[in-house]
C-alpha cells in the first residue's frame, strides 16, 4: 500500500472540509491501514507485539505489578495472535537486565485482550528495578519501577496527572513526568474519552479520535490503544510505577455506576474490562472482573499514607436525599481508615473536586457531579476527619481542567468551621479548559463566592509534582508551554506548601507573582 | 461436566419472590437474591415464557435490592483429562453458559462472568455474559441463552463466577433473572 504522509492527509482533509475523510477507520480502512494512517497523523507505537509499551503499578514494599499487552495491530478489534500467548518477564537490579532477581511466564489470553498483569513478589523495599517482557520472539522496551520503602522515610516525590483528551493536544506533560525524579505517579482519571470524533483538525485540534463513540469491549480496547499511541504516555508508564483511579470518561460522561439499565451495564462492563486490560492495575482478590476494585490504602514508609478513592463505581445519582459518591461500603472503609490512620501525611487520590465551588456569590454550585452533589456525605466524611483528629490531610484532585488550591473545611458555608486539610486540583494534561476570557472574568467571582478557595489558574496545562518531607508538603504546578507541541518544555508555574501539623497552605514567595486568575492572599 | 453448584437455583431456600438469606453453593456478596418459582406468576417468568427447555422449578432473581451479587469460587480439577497437567499444557477449554433475562420492557438485568485465576489469584481469563436488555428480549419477559467459550490459560487454578443483578429506575423489585448457569471444561486432546 502506498504510504500515507501526514501532510498529504491533512491537506486532503482540509480540502474535503473534514478530517474524518482521512482519519483511520472512518474511511473503512483495514486495521493495518488504520494504524498507518494514525501514525501518519501523529500517533506512533513501540515495535510489535509490544506496541502499547510496558508499565508498572501499585508498588508495595516487596511487590509491584508489571503490565503489558500484546497488540501487533493496536487499532484492530481482534489481534491475529494465538488464543493464549506465553509471555516471559524479567526483573533486574540494573537497566541492562543482567542482575536478574525475578522472572517467569504469564499467559496472555485473548479474553483479556492479550494483556498480562504480573504481581512480582519477593522484592526489596525502597529499591529501583528494571523489567522487560518477551513474547513471540520479540522483546519489549525496558521499564523502570520502584518498590515502596518501609520504616523511616525522609522524602517522597510523586506526580499527579489527569484528563488527557487525545484530540486536545500532545502529551508533553507526560513527557515531563517521564523525566521527573519521582517515586510514583498517580493518575486521577479521564485517561481516555469515550466520545466520537471532534473534527476541526488541524485548525482546532491536533489530532482526533479514531472513530465514533465507544460501547463494546473491542471499541474501548481500540480507544485505549489509540491513546497509548502517544510516545510520551508510554514513556511515563515505563519510567515510574503508577497508582490509578478513574473518573467518568473511562466509561461515559457524568455516569453513576449504579442504577443504569441493561444496555448501560453492558457498556460499563465493557469499559471496565478494557480499562483493566490496558492498565497496570493490581486487582483485589476480594471481588472479580469485570468490576475491578480500585480503592485501596498504600504506605510510603512512615511518611505518607495514600488513599485511592473510587468515586464512580458505587455512586448514586447526584442531588438526592441520602445520595452517596462513595457507596456505603467504601464510605465505611474510608471512615475506618481515618480511625486507624498512622501519624503521617495523608493523601487522598480523589478524581473529582471535594471542595465546594459556587460560580459566583449567592450562586449555585457549578457542578453537582463533583462532591457538591453529595452534600450530606461530604459533611459526614469531613466531620469524621475532624472528630477523629486526623491531621496533615492533602487531597489531590483532577477533572476540572484547571488548577485550584482550596482549604478543606468541615462546613464550606462557614469560614469559621474547622480547617482540616488542603485540596490541590491539578491542571489537565491536555483536556480543554475554559477560555482565557472566561477564566479572567470568573476567577474573581469564584474567589468571592468561595472563601475557602485560595488560588485558581485555568489558562495552562500540565501536572503536579508533590514533594513530601516529614516537615512539609509542597505542590509544584508544572505547566507546558503549548499543547500543540509534543516536546513543549515544562516549567514550574508556582508552588504551594503545607507545613506538618498546621492545616492550611501558603504560596511560595518566589512564585507568588506568577500569573493566575485568582489568588486570595493578594486579594485579586 | 458442569462445575457450578446450584447453577439452576433448584437447591436450598427459596421458591417465592421473597429474598433468601443464603443460597446453596453461592456467597451472597451484595444485596438480597430470590430464588423464584416458575409458578409464582404475578409477572415473573413462567413455564410458558422464553427460557431453558428444562428449566426445573426455580430461577434466580435480584430480589429487592438495587444490586445483588452472588459469587461462587470453583477449584479446577487437579487430575484427569481436564486437570492441572492438561491445563498447563494448553489442552483445556471452558464453556460458560447461562440463561439471562428480565421483565417486559424494563431494563433490569442479570450478568454472569467467569474469571480464571492463577495460583496467586491473578486474573488470566475472563468471559462476560449479558446483561440481556429489553430490546434483545423483544420487550418480553423471559430469559435468553448466552454462552462463551475460550481456552483455559496455563497456570489457571481456580474460577470465580460473579452473577450480578441490577435494577434500573424505581420500584423495589430487582427483575434481573438467571437460570441454568453452567461452566464446563473440555480437553482438546493435545491440540493447542
Amino acid at each position: 500500500m502506498t504510504r500515507l504522509d501526514r501532510r498529504t492527509l491533512l491537506r486532503a482533509a482540509a480540502a474535503a472540509g473534514a478530517l474524518n475523510v482521512a482519519w483511520p477507520l472512518s474511511a473503512g480502512l483495514s486495521p493495518a491501514q488504520a494504524r498507518e494512517a494514525a501514525e501518519a497523523l501523529g500517533a506512533d507505537y513501540d515495535p510489535a507485539p509490544f506496541t502499547l509499551g510496558v508499565a508498572s503499578g501499585d508498588p508495595q514494599p516487596t511487590s509491584v505489578l508489571l503490565w503489558t499487552r500484546l497488540a501487533p495491530e493496536p487499532l484492530a478489534a481482534e489481534q491475529r495472535l494465538p488464543e493464549v500467548v506465553e509471555v516471559e518477564w524479567t526483573v533486574a537490579l540494573d537497566r541492562s537486565l543482567r542482575r536478574v532477581v525475578a522472572g517467569g511466564t504469564a499467559p496472555a489470553s485473548a479474553t483479556l485482550g492479550h494483556s498480562v498483569h504480573v504481581p512480582v513478589s519477593g522484592l526489596r523495599p525502597g529499591t529501583r528495578y528494571w523489567y522487560a517482557f518477551k513474547a513471540l520472539g520479540r522483546t519489549s522496551r525496558i521499564g523502570r519501577t520502584t518498590t515502596a520503602p518501609v520504616g523511616r522515610v525522609g522524602r517522597v516525590r510523586f506526580a499527579a496527572a489527569n484528563c488527557q483528551a487525545f484530540h486536545d493536544g500532545f502529551y508533553a506533560a507526560h513527557r515531563g513526568i517521564a523525566g521527573e525524579d519521582v517515586d510514583f505517579v498517580v493518575h486521577l482519571g479521564d485517561y481516555i474519552y469515550e466520545h466520537g470524533q471532534v473534527g476541526g483538525v488541524p485548525a482546532e485540534h491536533v489530532r482526533d479520535h479514531e472513530g465514533p463513540s465507544v460501547f463494546t469491549v473491542a471499541d474501548y480496547r481500540r480507544r485505549h490503544a489509540l491513546y497509548k499511541g502517544d510516545a510520551s504516555l508510554r514513556a511515563a508508564h515505563a519510567a515510574h510505577p503508577w497508582f490509578l483511579t478513574w473518573d467518568d470518561h473511562e466509561v461515559v460522561n457524568d455516569y453513576s455506576g449504579t442504577g443504569g439499565g441493561a444496555p448501560f451495564m453492558q457498556r460499563r462492563a465493557a469499559a471496565y474490562q478494557a480499562w483493566y486490560e490496558n492498565m497496570p492495575h493490581r486487582d483485589s482478590s476480594a471481588f472479580a472482573l469485570p468490576d475491578p476494585e480500585i480503592h485501596r490504602v498504600r504506605r510510603w514508609g512512615d511518611l505518607l499514607e495514600l488513599t485511592v478513592l473510587d468515586l464512580r463505581s458505587y455512586r448514586s445519582a447526584q442531588n438526592i436525599e441520602g445520595g452517596s459518591i462513595l457507596g456505603a461500603e467504601q464510605k465505611s472503609w474510608l471512615r475506618q481508615g481515618i480511625d486507624r490512620a498512622p501519624d503521617s501525611w495523608h493523601v487522598w487520590a480523589n478524581s473529582i473536586m471535594l471542595s465546594q465551588l459556587r460560580g459566583r456569590p449567592g450562586g449555585s454550585y457549578m457542578f453537582t457531579d463533583q462532591w457538591d452533589g453529595f452534600l450530606s456525605e461530604r459533611k459526614e466524611v469531613l466531620g469524621h476527619v475532624h472528630s477523629s483528629g486526623l491531621e496533615d490531610l492533602v487531597v489531590v484532585t483532577g477533572d476540572w481542567h484547571s488548577a485550584f488550591v482550596d482549604d478543606i473545611r468541615t462546613d464550606f458555608d462557614d469560614p469559621s468551621s474547622p480547617l482540616v486539610g488542603t485540596e490541590f486540583t491539578a491542571h489537565s494534561v491536555t483536556s480543554g479548559a475554559y477560555s482565557a476570557d472566561w477564566n479572567e472574568a470568573n476567577g474573581p467571582l469564584m474567589g468571592a463566592a468561595n472563601p475557602h478557595l485560595k488560588y485558581f489558574e485555568g489558562n495552562r496545562y500540565g501536572y503536579d509534582v508533590y514533594e513530601v518531607t516529614p516537615e512539609r508538603f509542597s505542590a509544584h504546578m508544572r505547566v507546558i508551554g503549548d499543547r500543540r507541541d509534543a516536546a513543549s518544555p515544562v516549567t514550574t508555574l508556582t508552588t504551594f506548601h503545607v507545613d506538618r501539623g498546621r492545616a492550611g497552605s501558603y504560596e511560595d514567595p518566589a512564585t507568588e507573582d506568577s500569573p493566575a486568575q485568582y489568588r486570595r492572599d493578594q486579594g485579586k | 461436566m458442569n462445575l457450578v453448584v446450584n447453577g439452576d437455583a433448584e437447591s436450598g431456600p427459596g421458591g417465592s419472590a421473597e429474598p433468601v438469606g443464603s443460597v446453596t453453593g453461592w456467597v451472597v456478596a451484595q444485596g438480597a437474591p430470590a430464588l423464584v418459582g416458575y409458578d409464582v406468576g404475578g409477572g415473573y417468568p413462567t413455564a410458558a415464557d422464553p427460557g431453558p427447555a428444562r428449566r426445573g422449578s426455580r430461577f434466580f432473581s435480584g430480589g429487592n435490592s438495587p444490586r445483588t451479587a452472588l459469587v461462587q469460587n470453583i477449584a479446577l480439577p487437579t487430575a484427569g483429562p481436564t486437570g492441572r497437567a492438561a491445563v498447563d499444557a494448553g489442552q483445556v477449554r471452558y464453556t460458560l453458559t447461562a440463561w439471562l433475562g428480565g421483565y417486559a420492557a424494563q431494563e433490569d438485568g442479570a450478568r454472569l462472568s467467569v474469571e480464571f485465576r492463577d495460583i496467586a489469584g491473578t486474573p488470566v481469563a475472563l468471559s462476560v455474559l449479558g446483561p440481556v436488555g429489553a430490546a434483545e428480549r423483544g420487550a418480553r419477559t423471559g430469559l435468553l441463552k448466552r454462552t462463551a467459550s475460550a481456552a483455559v490459560p496455563p497456570g489457571s487454578r481456580t474460577a470465580r463466577l460473579l452473577l450480578v443483578f441490577t435494577r434500573s429506575g424505581g420500584g423495589t423489585s430487582n427483575d434481573g433473572y438467571a437460570d441454568a448457569v453452567t461452566l464446563s471444561l473440555t480437553t482438546t486432546g493435545g491440540r493447542k
